[in-house]
């Protein structure tokens, strides 16, 4: 016995050293990132957190600080076309963080918010405005969008990042929290060596991935040359009927969901920019899912039309085909245009009169 | 519970401290049954679901019983078809459905591994080889081993026995480093290179089926290849786990693995891949067959072609062992048709080149490397029946390859595997392997080396999106 308890001793030291050594290298090698109260998951890549969902899970700590704050939820095409960092120098009054995470479902952007929430008080809630991006592919169930075979059925990305550290852990009835939401920032810091080696072995990925040509990392520049070809229009138009659940229909679950959750923000004094972000019109004329996709936003728009806390907002004039890079993402100067467009809605909602430009406005987002 | 959850090692160390607080044979025993029911308990959510396992225990301790009583071969007999019968019902066997099924979901894991023992149990007990009768509660320790329940080994009730709460020889410092150390080997293998494997798998089977011609021909192959590479290392590092937290607990659990890879016919691999079934099956099912077509038939020129027969059969048995479905008869098929083959060839090469003949071709280099080549070949084609478990796909992707396609995959596989068998054994006789002596014996070093290990694991376990889970468990 004493033998046993002797090695697992010298085991648990040895690890413990180890783990300090590299704990120590991951500070040097990353310093803690200065994220001055806002979140860019566009700028997730840069960062110790690497990909978008672990940012998000990971880094909201910054989101606790009591003011005002834009936070825009939803899929990769809202950060990509309300850019944060073209939103942020026109707000007056208000950090901007994006917290879109790619080839998301209202049930994501609905865990997100839950996130978001766990960091703040109940005074804090209240200085919240939610951007809630939306667009036909968002309207599917969690079991038919998230069921490749490298999860488990329905796990959204934010379930995978939940569980990948033990900051909970899954139960019939869904996950529970291990690690209390207060000290999220402590735990972040417990896993550092782990998020270090991480994000070495994507490091080398991504570095084979661009050495072999399939890098899907684009530059603006890249982003805006791109013209789809007929046979990548057809292949998106595919991709999109075998990965919705349905020949026509879009998840009624996922509406009620939305509505839901909008109607939960208002009730706690919250405000909700309702955004039906616009996609190219070869693909709006061609999908099937559209018309039902517009029939329900009507009901939902309808819904909470009049109440002061709420807006809608349709862009459905920028639908140029030319504009866009893919079948869903805007091109950067289309991105000015979605990004102008934004902060005409939010200045008046947000500010509440008042007019002057606030400093953070002027000191921009800084983000890792 | 999972033996990579939290929970498990947790389970661990309380079993393994409770253990050794008393050297009392009685109180061991305790704790390791209770230890077992703790394990198996884990896996319920229904007090009703462990009735069937149970039933099954009672059946086969009854035939036990009545075996010592009567060591008759018509009791024994009856007994095994008893026991068999009530396996197949529980099992679920698809080409058995009009048994029917019992209303409601039961724990199925590790059933396989106890009937082994159970039929082990019965037969030697007929076979006068145990003597004493086999007390209940050492029966359940036996046939429930919490090591041994998710995926075996198969262990001889003789050798458990001998070690059931009893320390055959103290512990020392660096036998139980050594158990540390092959329980975190254990891990670095099962959630490393098997998960990496595993995962590699999954996007080559999914590439399979958009693929046509040659490029099929190579995913599959590719996938295949991945698909080995994750089964082995899965499975011994789940014997690597178990062995090595069997030192801790005073017992010695048997090796499953012998370097399969350097296996030169279809035979030997089943010498040195997962050995404590394939001892079982020649203990239990060639030898007696064997003997049995002998009396039936006994000309000395036929003894050898009885052989191939019964390692037709033995084979073939043991492979529709590994699942429920009609691609199981296929996989137990090609298992026997490899084995007899393989029977055959030995013979016909012994007829006309003479014993020492053949034995100077099997040592030549080119035979070497050929042989292991088309044996990793055979079994990479063979084992696809395990990644694709249903018959319609199976045949899908037959009639789509096509002869030339698997003819193609099956010389690619065979040169390729040759090939690496050819290089590794070059690397291996000119580079001094790296091993735990190279890095320095010294308690730092060797702790280091561990918490590294340990370490790997952790980080690494972090880049999948969901816990590793144990191939075997499902056969």
């Amino acid at each position: 016995m004493k033998l046993i308890l002797k090695q697992a001793a010298l085991t648990f030291v040895s690890f413990a050293t180890l783990y300090l050594i590299v704990l120590g290298v991951s500070f040097a090698v990353l310093p803690a990132p200065a994220q001055n109260g806002v979140l860019d998951a566009q700028a997730a890549g840069g960062t110790l957190y690497m990909t978008s969902p672990k940012y998000v899970f990971l880094g909201r700590g910054t989101l606790s600080s009591a003011d005002r704050k834009v936070i825009m939820v939803g899929a990769s095409n809202i950060g990509n076309g309300f850019r944060a960092t073209m939103v942020q120098p026109l707000m007056l009054c208000s950090k901007v963080s994006n917290l879109g995470v790619g080839g998301t479902n209202i049930s994501q952007v609905n865990q997100i918010i839950d996130l978001v929430h766990e960091v703040q008080d109940g005074a804090t809630r209240k200085l919240n405005t939610f951007v809630i991006g939306v667009w036909y592919g968002m309207f599917v169930d969690s079991e038919v969008r998230y069921n490749d075979a490298d999860r488990n059925r329905g796990d959204t990305d934010i379930d995978i990042e939940r569980y990948r550290y033990g900051f909970a852990r899954r139960t019939a009835n869904g996950s529970v929290n291990v690690v209390p939401a207060r000290w999220l920032d402590a735990g972040v810091a417990a896993i550092r060596p782990i998020l270090l080696l991480e994000k070495a072995a994507r490091t080398m990925r991504s570095m084979a991935d661009r050495l072999t040509g399939r890098s899907r990392d684009h530059t603006d520049a890249e982003r805006e040359a791109a013209v789809m070809t007929d046979k990548q229009k057809q292949d998106a138009l595919v991709y999109w009927l075998q990965g919705m659940g349905s020949n026509d229909q879009i998840s009624q679950e996922q509406v009620a969901l939305l509505i839901r959750t909008v109607d939960r923000l208002l009730n706690a004094g919250e405000q909700v920019v309702l955004a039906d972000l616009p996609i190219p019109a070869w693909h709006r004329d061609a999908s099937p899912y559209y018309p039902a996709y517009q029939e329900a936003l009507q009901a939902i728009v309808q819904q909470f039309d009049g109440r002061r806390a709420f807006k809608f907002m349709r862009m459905s004039d920028l639908d140029g085909n030319e504009d866009y890079s893919d079948e869903v993402h805007a091109k950067p100067h289309l991105a000015k245009v979605w990004s102008a467009r934004l902060v005409e809605i939010l200045n008046p909602l947000v500010c509440n009169g008042d007019s002057e430009r606030s400093p953070i406005a002027s000191s921009g987002s800084v983000v890792r | 519970m999972s033996l990579t959850s939290p929970t498990f090692f947790a389970f661990l160390a309380a079993t393994i401290v409770a253990f050794h607080l008393s050297t009392l044979v009685p109180y061991r025993r305790f704790v390791l049954g209770t230890a077992n029911a703790v394990f198996i308990g884990s896996y319920l959510s229904d007090v009703r679901e462990v009735l069937p396992l149970l039933a099954f225990l009672l059946l086969g301790y009854a035939c036990v019983v009545l075996v010592h009583l009567r060591r008759s071969g018509v009791v024994l007999g009856l007994g095994v078809v008893a026991v068999l019968v009530s396996f197949i019902f529980l099992k679920r066997f698809s080409f058995f459905e009009p048994l029917g099924s019992l209303p409601f979901p039961y724990l199925l894991i590790g059933l396989s591994y106890i009937l082994f023992r159970i039929l082990h149990v019965m037969i030697d007990v007929r076979s006068g080889d145990l003597d004493a009768l086999v007390r209940p509660l050492a029966f359940f320790r036996y046939t429930c081993n919490f090591l041994a329940f998710v995926s075996g080994p198969i262990q001889r009730y003789q050798e458990f026995s001998a070690t059931d709460g009893v320390e055959q020889a103290a512990l020392d410092p660096d036998k139980v480093y050594r158990a540390f150390s092959r329980i975190a080997t254990g891990y670095v293998k099962f959630v490393i290179i098997a998960a990496t494997a595993e995962y590699a798998f999954t996007y080559l089977n999914q590439q399979l089926a958009g693929a046509g011609g040659t490029k099929l021909v190579v995913f599959y192959a590719s996938a295949a290849s991945a698909y080995l590479i994750h089964l082995y290392f899965n499975f011994s590092g789940y014997m690597d786990i178990v062995i090595g937290a069997g030192y801790l607990l005073g017992q010695t659990l048997p090796e499953n693995f012998d370097k399969p890879f350097v296996s030169r016919s279809f035979l030997e691999f089943w010498q040195r891949w997962h050995m404590t079934l394939s001892q079982w099956f020649k203990f239990y099912l060639f030898n007696p067959l064997l003997m049995l077509l002998m009396s039936l038939f006994p000309a000395p020129a036929l003894t050898a072609y009885l052989g191939v027969v019964t390692f037709f059969v033995t084979f073939m048995v043991m492979g529709i062992w590994h699942g429920t479905t009609a691609v199981f008869v296929v996989y137990g098929l090609l298992m026997g048709l490899g084995a007899s083959v393989n029977k055959i060839w030995q013979v016909v090469c012994a007829d006309r080149l003479g014993k020492k003949g053949y034995r100077s071709l099997t040592e030549k280099v080119w035979y070497i490397y050929c042989a292991r080549g088309v044996t990793m070949a055979y079994f990479l084609l063979a084992f696809t029946c395990l990644w694709i478990p249903e018959l319609p796909q199976l045949i899908s992707l037959v009639h789509r390859l096509g002869l030339v396609g698997l003819g193609s995959a099956f010389v690619m596989l065979a040169v390729l595997f040759a090939l690496a068998a050819l290089v590794m054994d070059g690397v291996g006789k000119r580079v001094p392997g790296v091993s735990i002596t190279a890095v320095g014996e010294g308690l730092v070093a060797r702790n280091v080396v561990l918490a590294g290990k340990i370490m790997s694991v952790i980080a690494i376990a972090s880049l999948f999106h969901k816990a590793p889970d144990f191939v075997y468990k499902a056969f």
